[in-house]
């Protein structure tokens, strides 16, 4: 018995194709079920997201003719007559348990680390083994898999930090602010990076968002979507006074905030910690504000740089990740005369069920 | 081991001091990434040595271990790191373990001086139970002083990477500057309340006809002192003064105490009667 995968992902073929191979979750219990009963397989789950989609199998046979007929099986499920692609791509033991580990730690995922991929590939394995279409090899597999995943979360930096710009301006604002839950924000433009980075302030906790742009009726939707307020652009310097956090992507040919503006607005808050969010290109904020005591200016750079080192803490956390992989790896290969329990197959797996 | 003195014990724990700056010192080089469990279990390892040797020295003289310069250094250190084990339970605050483990170290080397540590005759320099009031929530405020500079050290070091864009800022393990700000006023208000209950228990000591309280040294220092920690605090909270500013303040006033707290000492004639 050999454990072996199939399929596609975001590495290997576009969102075109990968979308004609997606399996909607309600159908997935009858490809299960259709594919055991053609033979081509023990145990099966198919997992099915929009960055891969794949089966993974437990198959007598040689895996070279499995590969073929499970192939074939994706096709035929989905309609596919195309002639042969070659964006799929198989493994059989020891790389298709290795590819099952790194997939659910996130090593495959396209934002390197993400957790996403685990919930769902905990799903299409609970979907599975309900319908009775694991065995004692996917379910030592699988679970094993789990296991390591939560280990390399706890024991690795491979999920840490922010690798996005949105979310590496909340990191910064934490570590100004000892909470977010009752900081003001302003947004000054709406463009979608300001946007992006406003939704992710208040996924964290912000209390209330103000947004001024140039288009008050652009603002005003934005701001019903925020559960926020709008003000006219000409008024935003007057909601200084109250805010703590201003993120700032408007399409000015030039600072619209400097020095001289800004100093007097200071005195105003009591000299209350700022920190202003440039995403602006050309910059709307002067450099020189950040001379200022209690103000902190970061733009578009030094957010992309936060996470470009959060990336790259990522990457050199891979080897790491794969090292524990291996060692968790070896006892399922070890260990792959299983004997079947009571109610079970041969292999260790429930009968499929009859056809309704 | 009758050989083995509270004096090794507290040379022991100073050891342990000097490794914990030495770890210090490589946490600030890794930009304070990882939790700081090392450092604070070094503390802890350390408090424990520095707690033995006061309780054998308090038993050798039968007295709060306040009575010379030796046993009052060893008493401020001891303050502050009781105080540092009580915040560091807070795994954010533990890096604060990073900027007290210098300071003690320092003090440690300091106290360990045998001139600060003369024999004692038949009995100690000072006694009562007003004396040991006296004495020792004033070295425990120095204490609290201590950690309040250590965690105004951390806001420094901390905003300045953040005012320049240093990746440390974000990628440490550091708490919001905020709040080690709300922590350096707080160590700094409490200080100041023990200093206050202090110098009150002082002004009603028993001393001789002939000692000139008003003029004493170390009286005019500790009224300075008092004036000095007493205006940081007002400013703090009348006139929004900046935090830096404030934090520079509370750095300069400790440092100010630790080299001047010495040399007032002896030049007191109230405190070498």
């Amino acid at each position: 018995m050999n454990v072996v995968v199939i399929g596609l992902s975001h590495h290997s073929s576009p969102v075109e194709l990968r979308e004609r191979f997606a399996f909607a979750e309600s159908k997935i219990p009858d490809a299960l079920k259709s594919l055991r009963e053609s033979g081509l397989a023990d145990e099966a789950v198919i997992l099915s997201t929009c960055n891969r989609v794949e089966i993974y199998a437990v198959i007598t046979r040689e895996p070279a003719a499995a590969f073929a007929g499970l192939k074939k099986f994706l096709e035929t499920a989905q309609a596919f007559e195309e002639p042969h692609r070659a964006e799929f791509y198989s493994f059989a033991e020891p790389e298709s348990l290795h590819h099952l580990f790194k997939v659910a730690c996130g090593l495959d995922s396209m934002v390197l680390g993400e957790t996403e991929i685990l919930g769902q590939l905990k799903d299409a394995y609970a979907l599975a083994q309900r319908h009775g279409h694991t065995g004692a090899r996917l379910n030592r597999a699988f679970q094993r898999a789990f296991h390591t995943a939560k280990h390399i979360r706890t024991h690795t930096n491979i999920q840490r930090g922010s690798i996005s710009v949105a979310s590496a301006a909340v990191e910064l604002a934490e570590k100004i602010f000892s909470s977010l839950s009752d900081r003001d924000v302003l947004v000054l433009g709406a463009g979608e990076m300001a946007e992006k980075t406003a939704r992710a302030l208040l996924s964290r906790g912000a209390r209330s968002f103000v947004i001024a742009g140039r288009s008050f009726e652009r603002a005003q939707i934005l701001a019903n979507e925020f559960g926020g307020r709008a003000v006219p652009f000409d008024n935003w310097t007057v909601e200084f006074e109250k805010i703590d956090i201003a993120i700032s992507s408007t399409s000015a040919p030039h600072h619209i905030l400097d020095r001289a503006r800004l100093e007097p607005l200071m005195k105003v808050r009591q000299q209350r910690p700022l920190l202003l969010i440039d995403i602006a290109v050309p910059r709307d904020i002067d450099p020189a504000v950040n001379f200022l005591e209690n103000v902190y200016l970061y733009n578009i750079d030094d957010l992309q740089a936060i996470a470009n080192d959060y990336l790259k803490q990522r990457k050199d956390e891979i080897a790491r990740c794969e090292a524990i992989i291996n060692e968790k790896v070896k006892p399922l290969l070890e260990a792959k005369s299983i004997q079947p329990h009571a109610g079970m197959d041969e292999h260790g797996l429930k009968p499929a069920p009859a056809e309704s | 081991m009758v050989w083995f003195t509270d004096r090794h014990f507290f040379l022991l724990a100073v050891l342990v001091y000097g490794l914990s700056t030495l770890y210090s010192v490589f946490l600030w080089r890794k930009g304070f990434r990882k939790d700081d469990h090392v450092n604070y279990f070094l503390l802890l390892a350390a408090f424990m040595l520095h707690t033995i040797a006061m309780f054998r020295r308090g038993f050798s003289i039968n007295h709060c271990p306040v009575n010379n310069l030796f046993e009052a250094t060893m008493f401020i250190a001891w303050g502050a790191v009781v105080a540092y084990l009580v915040i560091g339970l807070l795994p954010r605050l533990r890096f604060l373990g990073a900027f007290a483990a210098p300071v003690l170290f320092a003090i440690g080397v300091f106290a360990l001086m045998p001139e600060l540590d003369p024999p004692h005759g038949p009995k100690p320099q000072f006694t009562g139970a007003l004396t040991s009031l006296h004495a020792a929530t004033i070295l425990l405020a120095y204490g609290a002083f201590g950690l309040a500079a250590a965690a105004a050290g951390m806001f420094l070091t901390e905003q300045h990477d953040l005012k320049f864009h240093k990746l440390r800022a974000v990628l440490s393990l550091l708490p919001p500057i905020q709040r080690l700000e709300v922590i350096t006023s707080r160590l700094a208000l409490m200080g100041f309340v023990l200093f206050t209950i202090g110098l009150a228990a002082g002004h009603y000591l028993p001393r001789s006809s002939d000692a000139d309280y008003w003029s004493d040294p170390k009286v005019v220092w500790s009224i300075f002192m008092w004036i000095v920690y007493l205006a940081l605090l007002m400013s703090r909270w009348l006139s929004a003064q900046s935090s830096r500013r404030f934090a520079y303040g509370i750095v300069a006033a400790f440092v100010f105490l630790l080299l001047t707290f010495w040399g007032t000492n002896l030049l007191s004639p109230l405190h070498h009667p």
